[in-house]
């Protein structure tokens, strides 16, 4: 079977080519990879545990992180590299970035 | 009624079909064992090896094919892998540079004689692996240099010159006269 359209061109070395380019026969090729084929795996599995992980992850976010405690953050706060005043805010914004990166490699998933 | 292979292939992914998948294998076995035979310098048991091995993956990775690419463009990335892997085993089949001294032109009487097919068989075989594989995509299966630049997973320019090199060391090999040739 050819599959594809041969490049146009004049060069007999091209030609030659082509022309060596041979139909294999099957010889029961096909009948042994069929009899291989494994069961195929759940595309949606993994990214569906991932989506799941994060749901509860957020759901444990809303209920733990001491979001009404937090610090007001103003530039003199942040240049003081005050830990009492960081530290809240660190632990948000990882918990925070965690559950997006989470997401967006569920979604992203290609087995 | 003849499927197209979209059909076939929402078959494989939404019915888990064997028989669907049957029928891409029976449609693209001929090329993709091509290819590779010519990949394994003529070794046709290793080659059905790694084609049945890209088929397999094919099986496996189907979800992943997102019909950009025609679907043939796609198995040959696949079976490239499965060479390059099988290269990283086996150090015969490495993409190894081309012993200069054995590209010698043979004697233009050979090259005009009947065995002028085997004279490119055999040529095709001193080629080193990413000439050979460019030259069998584009020359042989008439993929486009896109489509081969994609396969083989290297910029376009890197394909044109393969083909560039390997093509002036067939003819060099072969040392034809091409006028020879046509009137042959």
């Amino acid at each position: 079977m050819k599959i594809m359209n041969p490049p146009e061109t004049n060069d007999p070395l091209d030609a030659l080519l082509r022309e060596q380019d041979k139909y294999i026969e099957d010889n029961g090729f096909t009948a042994r990879v069929v009899a291989a084929l494994p069961r195929r795996r759940r595309a949606w599995l993994r990214p569906a545990l991932l989506l799941g992980a994060v749901a509860i992850g957020s759901v444990l976010a809303v209920l733990w992180l001491p979001w009404g405690d937090l610090p007001v953050l103003d530039l003199s706060a942040l240049l003081s590299l005050d830990s009492q005043m960081l530290m809240p805010w660190v632990l948000v914004l990882s918990v925070m970035a965690a559950l997006v990166w989470g997401t967006i490699s569920a979604l992203e998933w290609e087995d | 009624m003849s499927f197209t292979d979209a059909d076939l292939i929402a078959r494989v992914l939404s019915r888990e079909d064997h028989n669907a998948f049957g029928e891409l294998v029976r449609r693209y076995q001929s090329p993709v064992r091509g290819f590779l035979a010519r990949m394994t310098r003529g070794d046709a048991h290793l080659a059905d090896d790694l084609a049945q091995e890209t088929f397999l993956k094919a099986w496996q990775k189907l979800q992943t094919y997102r019909g950009g690419a025609r679907f043939s463009t796609w198995l040959f990335g696949i079976a490239v892998n499965e060479f390059r892997m099988a290269g990283r085993r086996r150090k015969e089949l490495a993409w190894e540079e081309v012993d200069e001294s054995s590209m010698e032109p043979v004697e233009p009487a050979a090259a005009r004689d009947n065995h002028l097919r085997l004279d490119l068989t055999e040529a095709l075989k001193l080629l080193n692996s990413n000439e050979r594989a460019a030259v069998v995509l584009c020359c042989q299966n008439g993929l486009s240099h896109e489509e081969a630049a994609q396969v083989l997973d290297c910029p376009l320019g890197t394909v044109k010159t393969n083909i560039l090199r390997g093509k002036e060391k067939l003819r060099r090999r072969l040392a034809i006269a091409y006028e020879n040739y046509e009137s042959a």
